[in-house]
């Protein structure tokens, strides 16, 4: 062990002088990966917390692996394979290539603008670069990843400086990059089952497109409430099992490293304004209007966006108050979108991108209030 | 008497407290003052390399303010006058010889009853106690010419390993309400004394004072802190504020009329193994303190506590408003794989480590900075170790880009850097927040 923290040593001197050096950000991040940094503290505290960023971030991918696990293995469920282990391997097949090319893609940006900006890769795409294959669907063409994670990275993080300073949450600018771009590959009912030519409507647009009661359509299509909490329903690789995100979101909130404000005021947010939409839709003839409230819960990405998204820190709202104003605008905004947008059965990528836009906005009126209530005492 | 339960704030679970037990330095060989304790202060030398003194000989004066008087603690020889960059005068040491002590003039109760403000002023000045008296904001020496709104006196032990100011004060009540009596000759203000239930039953029966009770995590015992909850500042208005142990130190001159001889410290930190209270000399050289062997570049010794103290060496000395010397580990080296460890005795505010388990499991982390630093992150945890009405990541973004009225909007004049010192100790970016607020602090003084 010795030898290798010595040699990584050796390395980090000689690779920064040399003809190599943009590999530096690579290995630097690789280096401390391997040992800590091993630097002390100049000035007080003295002593620091035993977190880091490679910590934090880490918990965040830990949780993500229920998710993983059973949407993969219903990426293989959904396509007919037989046998837990044999089902499970299949969708991991499938989602494997996409993960090692978001990796390969994204971190050969974030070496180039470390490079450039002198820093080590940091540790905030190690997130996004598993993030962002759970979003997509199992069939999205390899190419189209590369293309979108290169979006995401450069457009949506690097041009404000990186890891931090970004607006918009960078797996979901990506995912909106492909929505946009590329509908045909993440939209529509035949790109939710590894088969080719294989049509499965997701029960989000199965509800959309109902002419009566979207219960009856939902369960008349096979997709009954437990299903669709367990997860054996079509759709984005790891949005589907609201199980499986529920354990992750205890072990965020166990931890403390994702805001439970955030995901409370979504799921307030949501579940308020679906509780509207279904008291003034209960005389509709049919569509997302029809459809309880508790259902939109378990569909879609919006689980998935609650508790791994809208949550991300860095682009959600910084201050308390305004995590709550946030989560709930989400929340919000995904029921009306997935209502009365038609366009869009699934709302809730936008609804979060929107909440980002907006949480600058809404933290400068926290602050405001703060700065208020200082000039205020003693009058 | 205000009571105040502080919920927010976080006590680090550290081994190395002091046993209660005070006992003599076996030696004093030298002592220091230092002009570098003082914020800002441009000393004026009265003595050079060489010359004798006596116990409260003056060493040197505030050169914008020749009236403040910085006095010798201990009689001796002065052996050298340190310097650090572009020749600022860092401390003067001086060797101790026999006692001798300079006379001051002695005051009883009822004489200092009758003092005016200006006397008053006098008597501290011509003491060399008034730097003990500092100021809100900028945490500097008080300013002669302006009137604090109050006086602030903190007897709240919350910092890490803290000494207990009742041991501080072991048998100097007398002296402490002396000084006590003094300070309201300086204020048409009240005194704030706080006290824990710790130290209540010190305080409880001193005269002239308004009590207030705080209890919480640390930094309950701050300044700022309880500044903030008992009368908070607006800009233009100041405070002044003191420790209690400088306090009964002022009461020593005017009663004796001499300048006091000694005070006692306490010694903690897990590396040592005589972890007690000491008398000794102010200003002592820290291997006189400590029977414990010390080798700097394996521990760190700190005058103050780990949060907010001052990094110095065993050959070095305790700072003038620090009552405790903590010595800790160094940083042993680099860790494999030390971001996936499961942390049984890792130091940690968050649940992230298994040593969350053992909330009551006290620890002996070293001085690893645990990481690299990295953009803020904001996880709302910040906002758990600030007992204020405060946004510390705004304020501190304000300060980066220098932003002076929205730092002063947002706070500023209300903290200083150790009240944002648990920031920076949970920060999971490693964020300065303490340099950050310096920083900002200096900007205001600039912009005035």
């Amino acid at each position: 062990m010795k030898f290798l923290e010595r040699f990584l040593n050796n390395m980090d001197v000689k690779l920064k002088q040399s003809p190599f050096k943009i590999f530096h950000p690579m290995f630097g991040a690789l280096n401390t990966m391997l040992f800590t940094p091993g630097h002390g503290t100049t000035t007080g505290p003295h002593i620091r917390d035993s977190i880091d960023m490679k910590r934090f971030m880490g918990i965040v991918i830990f949780a993500l692996i229920p998710s993983i696990f059973v949407g993969s293995y219903n990426v293989g469920a959904m396509a007919g394979v037989e046998g837990l282990f044999a089902a499970f391997m299949f969708g991991f097949l499938k989602l494997l290539p996409i993960i090692v090319v978001t990796y390969a893609v994204g971190l050969g940006w974030e070496m180039i603008f470390g490079h450039i900006n002198g820093h080590d890769i940091h540790e905030g795409f190690l997130v996004t670069g598993i993030l962002l294959p759970l979003t997509l669907p199992p069939t999205i063409p390899l190419w189209q990843v590369a293309v979108a994670v290169s979006f995401g990275t450069v457009i949506g993080k690097e041009v404000f400086g990186g890891t931090g300073m970004n607006l918009l949450n960078p797996a979901l600018t990506a995912r909106a990059f492909l929505f946009f771009t590329y509908p045909g590959n993440i939209s529509g009912d035949s790109v939710w089952v590894a088969i080719d030519g294989f049509s499965g409507a997701t029960p989000l647009a199965a509800a959309a497109a109902s002419t009566g009661s979207a219960v009856d359509a939902l369960n008349s299509a096979g997709f009954s409430l437990d299903k669709m909490f367990f997860g054996f329903i079509p759709g984005s690789i790891g949005e589907t099992s609201t199980i499986a995100i529920l354990i992750g979101a205890a072990i965020l909130l166990i931890t403390g490293v994702g805001s439970w404000r955030i995901m409370l005021a979504t799921l307030i947010g949501a579940y308020g304004m679906a509780l509207v939409v279904q008291f003034f839709g209960a005389d509709a003839a049919g569509g997302m209007r029809t459809l309880p409230a508790h259902y939109h819960l378990v569909m879609g990405g919006f689980m998935f966006g609650t508790v791994f998204m809208a949550t991300d820190p860095v682009s959600a709202a910084g201050t308390n108050i305004g995590k709550w104003i946030y989560g709930i605008l989400i929340g919000v905004m995904v029921i009306l979108i997935r209502v009365f947008n038609p366009a869009y059965p699934e709302g809730m990528m936008l609804a979060i991108l929107f909440g980002n836009v907006f949480s600058p906005l809404i933290d400068h009126f926290v602050v405001q209030a703060n700065i208020k209530r200082r000039l205020n005492y003693g009058k | 008497m205000g009571v105040y339960k502080l919920k927010k704030g976080y006590d680090i679970p550290l081994q190395g407290s002091a046993e209660r037990r005070v006992e003599k330095a076996p030696q004093t060989t030298s002592v220091a003052v230092q002009p570098i304790d003082f914020r800002g202060l441009r000393p004026g030398m009265k003595v050079e390399p060489g010359d004798s003194v006596k116990r409260g000989s003056i060493l040197f004066v505030d050169k914008q303010r020749p009236e403040i008087l910085f006095r010798s603690p201990a009689a001796g020889k002065v052996r050298e006058v340190i310097r650090g960059e572009r020749r600022a005068i860092q401390r003067i040491i001086i060797d101790v010889g026999p006692d001798s002590s300079e006379k001051f003039e002695s005051y009883t109760s009822s004489q200092i009853d009758s003092f005016t403000n200006e006397k008053a002023k006098s008597v501290l000045l011509n003491s060399g106690f008034w730097p003990a008296l500092r100021q809100r904001p900028f945490s500097k020496i008080a300013d002669l010419d302006k009137s604090p709104k109050a006086i602030f006196i903190s007897a709240v032990d919350s910092a890490p390993l803290q000494a207990e100011t009742s041991m501080l004060l072991e048998g100097h009540k007398k002296e402490f309400q002396l000084g006590i009596k003094l300070l309201s000759k300086l204020t048409e203000g009240k005194i704030n004394l706080s006290v824990s239930s710790s130290t209540e039953a010190f305080f409880k029966d001193i005269e002239g004072v308004e009590l207030h009770h705080f209890s919480g995590p640390h930094p309950a015992g701050n300044i700022g802190v309880q500044v903030h909850h008992v009368d908070r500042l607006i800009a233009g208005e100041i405070i002044w504020y003191i420790s209690p142990r400088h306090v009964a130190q002022i009461g020593t001159v005017l009663s004796r009329g001499e300048y006091p001889g000694s005070k006692t410290y306490a010694l903690t930190g897990s590396e040592l193994i005589n972890r007690h209270y000491v008398t000794a000399v102010e200003g002592a050289l820290v291997r006189d303190l400590v029977s414990t062997p010390i080798s700097t570049p394996k521990q760190r010794v700190i005058s103050g506590n780990v949060l907010s103290g001052r990094k110095i060496l065993a050959s070095g000395y305790v700072g003038f408003y620090d009552d405790m010397i903590t010595v800790i580990p160094e940083l042993t080296g680099r860790r494999f794989m030390g971001w996936l460890q499961l942390g049984f005795n890792a130091s940690s505010f968050w649940r992230l480590f298994f040593s969350k388990l053992t909330p009551k499991k006290k620890l002996a982390p070293n001085t690893d900075m645990n990481g690299e630093e990295r953009a803020f992150v904001s996880t709302g945890e910040y906002e758990k170790v600030v007992p204020m009405d405060l946004l510390p990541v705004h304020l501190c973004k304000a300060i980066l880009v220098e932003d002076v009225e929205l730092m002063e909007k947002l706070g500023i004049y209300e903290v200083a850097p150790e009240d944002l010192a648990l920031c920076s100790y949970i920060c999971p970016s490693k964020i300065e927040f303490g340099s950050i607020i310096e920083k900002g602090v200096l900007l205001m003084e600039k912009e005035g």
